[in-house]
This record gives C-alpha cells, sequence and structure tokens, in this order.
C-alpha cells in the first residue's frame, strides 16, 4: 500500500514526530511504499540541523535523514511554515537576508500544494501530531 | 473517480497555529482544484463565529481566509451541530458570504464516507 504522512509537531516537544518515524520506519519495513512526509506546522523543526539534542537522547534529525538515504524518500517541508518559523536553506536565508540556513541535507522546501498531491497519490494519508 | 477529501478543523481561531495554517493547507488544495469538503468540529466551530477583532492580541483575521473559500471553488462547510451546541452557539450567528453552512448530526458516518481525512 502507498502510504503519505503528514507531521505537525516538533521533534522533542511531543511524542508525535517519533512516532512519525517509527511508523515510516515499520510500513517500510513491511512492504509498503512511502510517497511522501510532508512537514507542516512546528513539524518543519524536524528539519533543522542545527537542532542538536544530548547524546544520550534520540537524535530524530539524524534519523530521519539516514532513512531517507535509505529509500530515498521525498521529505518536504512546507515552505510557509518553516519561513514562520526559520527552517530556511542557503537560497531561501539569501532571498530573505537571514543570517542563517539551516534546512538539513535529505529535507526539501516546498510549497502546500505537495501535500494535496500526496493525498492524491497516495492510499493512506496518516496525521501525526496537531 | 476522484477521491473524496475531507479537511476537519477542530480548533479555535487563535489559539494554535493549526487552525491558520489549517485553511491555508485546504486553500492551496483548491487552488490545485482538489478542493477538500471542510468540517467544522469541536472549538473549530468558533472560526465561524462573526465579530472577531484579532487585531487586539496582533493576530491577522482567520476570517479572509474563510471568505476566500467560495473564490476556490468551496461554496459549503459543514459544522458540527453538537459542537454548536455544547458552545451555546447559535446556529443563526454563523454565517459565511457566498457559503452555505450544513449541519452534521452523525459526525461519525459523515466522516466514514471521505476516502482521506485532513486533521488540522
Amino acid at each position: 500500500m502507498k502510504f503519505s504522512l503528514a507531521v505537525y509537531s516538533a521533534p522533542h516537544s511531543s511524542q508525535s514526530a517519533a512516532s512519525a518515524l517509527r511508523f515510516a520506519q515499520a510500513l517500510l519495513a513491511q512492504g509498503h511504499q512511502l510517497y511522501r512526509v510532508f512537514f507542516y506546522c512546528d513539524g518543519v523543526h524536524n528539519g533543522s540541523s542545527i537542532a542538536a539534542p544530548p547524546q544520550d537522547e534520540f537524535d530524530l534529525v539524524g534519523q530521519w535523514q539516514a532513512l531517507q538515504r535509505q529509500h530515498q524518500l521525498d521529505l518536504v517541508i512546507c515552505i510557509a511554515a518553516a519561513q514562520r518559523r526559520g527552517v530556511l536553506s542557503e537560497r531561501e536565508a539569501e532571498r530573505l537576508e537571514k543570517p542563517a540556513a539551516n534546512l538539513a541535507d535529505g529535507f526539501e522546501l516546498a510549497g502546500l500544494g505537495q501535500l494535496a498531491d500526496a493525498v492524491a497519490n497516495s492510499d493512506r494519508l496518516v496525521t501525526f501530531g496537531g | 473517480m476522484a477521491k473524496r477529501t475531507l479537511a476537519l478543523c477542530r480548533q479555535a481561531p487563535y489559539g494554535s497555529a493549526l487552525a491558520r495554517e489549517g485553511l491555508e493547507a485546504v486553500l492551496a488544495a483548491a487552488a490545485m482544484d482538489q478542493a477538500p469538503d471542510l468540517l467544522l468540529l469541536r472549538d473549530g466551530a468558533f472560526q465561524l463565529l462573526g465579530d472577531q477583532s484579532p487585531e487586539g492580541i496582533g493576530q491577522k483575521s482567520l476570517q479572509r481566509n474563510l471568505l476566500a473559500l467560495p473564490m476556490f471553488g468551496v461554496e459549503r462547510v459543514y459544522v458540527c451541530e453538537r459542537s454548536l451546541m455544547e458552545r451555546g452557539i447559535d446556529a443563526k450567528r454563523i454565517e459565511i458570504p457566498g457559503v452555505k453552512v450544513e449541519l452534521v448530526l452523525d459526525t461519525g458516518s459523515f466522516i466514514a464516507a471521505y476516502d482521506t481525512v485532513l486533521s488540522f
């Protein structure tokens, strides 16, 4: 079955984002397809490369990146939600004249149309957080 | 056959960013000719009240997003009747120009009729 996930929660503030990651790992392990993970609202913080959790805590950003590399996942961060919350690519930081960029490798910024596209092209959309 | 998609809006208009960002997602989907149906549920029913003055708390009006719905082809929104009753909202007080508001009593079977649900 073809899944897409919508993630609305930041890592390290609720369990939702970690549950989304574990759900993604489980469905891929069972042979299902993951069409896209769409990070929206506070979920955009999952794609921040400068999160620095203590070493004995779960590194959610790193885990998303590892899963992305392993399965060539489409990890999309809503650009409008990300701009509000300060998750910027090099290009966006330059365009918006901000002093730093922090979009983690493996994630890309795109518009809300990618959520509608995920709905249209997946058998199931599963939402985490909110 | 096109998929039937429902957007559930459950948040009061200014307490959580999800209220605004949910409506933005609905408008974005509608702009791609994939307008979902809209069900306002629980505190989401407060989004439909007129006379909001969010400038007092430094917020932009969410009603502008609701008013934009008919321009994107959304001409009907559903609202949970029980959510209105529980909050003492008179159905006559809710009005969005250009949009027909329909009350839903049995939200469970209503939601079950959709292929995909976007929860906001």
